[in-house]
């Protein structure tokens, strides 16, 4: 048989006797705070070391950009000093057929 | 809680590179951290793994707080949404069964009808493991939101702040929990 009332005692019985183990620490288990603290000083140097390489392999990827941007103008500016861009190899300017 | 410390000034000095600073923020938010995970997690959860982790998270994350709230308070519901990360990847149990019991407990499962207080610290713990084993029959929310109300004895309006919940879902759903609660437990004198 269903007793709503008996069991929300019963419920709130248990809880109260369990309430002590709910309860918060008051005293730091020994060696915590020396341990958290080597886990958040390498965390932390991990992600500096992470920040520096980002930072690296963005100055690099700048560099090649640059470079690329370089010789891609640098090819351009040629092109267009040539008497004929459009000819480039000498079967092309000898009229040469291909078989 | 935060004017224990001062907590800007700690933040100040953790950002200057101050380790000083930190272990005094982890001083200051041991037991806060600590009486959330008891409090959400089952007692054989491995307890300071799960409180370093918080703090883990709490430094990784101390960029993101703005300090409009007190630090505590941020810091709590990192912690809240941690231990229900670690309930989510728990399995449900269907039921509790009288077999699953060990004899201390089914003796306070017994003589808890009866409305028996004892201060004794073991019964503490036996009547603990039996509330876990009651809590594992329910969802992640259910157990946090049944623990709030009736452990904690945190107002409606008080969870509606911290789940962001209304008032009447909230109270719909504790009926709920108290329901399935009350199921359990009937189902537990049934199988005796």
């Amino acid at each position: 048989m269903n007793h709503p009332d008996r069991d929300d005692k019963k419920w709130r019985t248990l809880l109260e006797l369990a309430a002590p183990t709910f309860a918060g620490a008051t005293e730091l288990p020994y060696g915590f705070v020396t341990s958290t603290m080597a886990r958040v000083k390498a965390e932390r140097a991990e992600r500096e070391m992470t920040d520096r390489i980002g930072l690296r392999a963005l100055f690099a990827a700048l560099a090649v950009l640059a470079m690329a941007g370089g010789i891609s103008f640098a090819v351009q500016l040629h092109d267009r000093l040539d008497f004929d861009p459009g000819t480039k190899s000498i079967i092309q300017e000898d009229h040469v057929s291909i078989s | 809680m935060d004017s224990l410390i001062d907590v800007a000034d700690c933040l100040r000095r953790w950002k200057l590179g101050d380790e000083s600073a930190a272990e005094e923020l982890i001083r200051h938010l041991h037991p806060v951290i600590s009486r959330i995970v008891r409090t959400n997690l089952p007692r054989r959860d491995h307890e300071d793994d799960v409180i370093q982790e918080i703090l883990m998270k709490t430094f990784s994350r101390l960029h993101q707080y703005k300090g409009d709230a007190p630090l505590s308070h941020w810091v709590s519901r990192l912690a809240l949404t941690t231990c229900l990360d670690r309930l989510r990847a728990q399995k449900i149990r269907p039921e509790v069964r009288w077999a699953d019991l060990t004899p201390d407990e089914a003796q306070v499962f017994e003589t808890a009808w009866l409305g028996s207080k004892t201060t004794d610290a073991t019964a503490a713990i036996h009547a603990r493991d039996l509330v876990d084993k009651l809590l594992s029959t329910l969802s992640p929310m259910d157990r946090s939101l049944i623990l709030q109300a009736d452990l904690e004895g945190r107002s409606l309006e008080e969870i509606s702040d911290c789940t962001g919940w209304g008032i009447s879902k909230i109270k719909m759903r504790l009926f709920r929990v108290r329901a399935q609660l009350r199921k359990a437990m009937l189902k537990l004198e049934e199988k005796k």
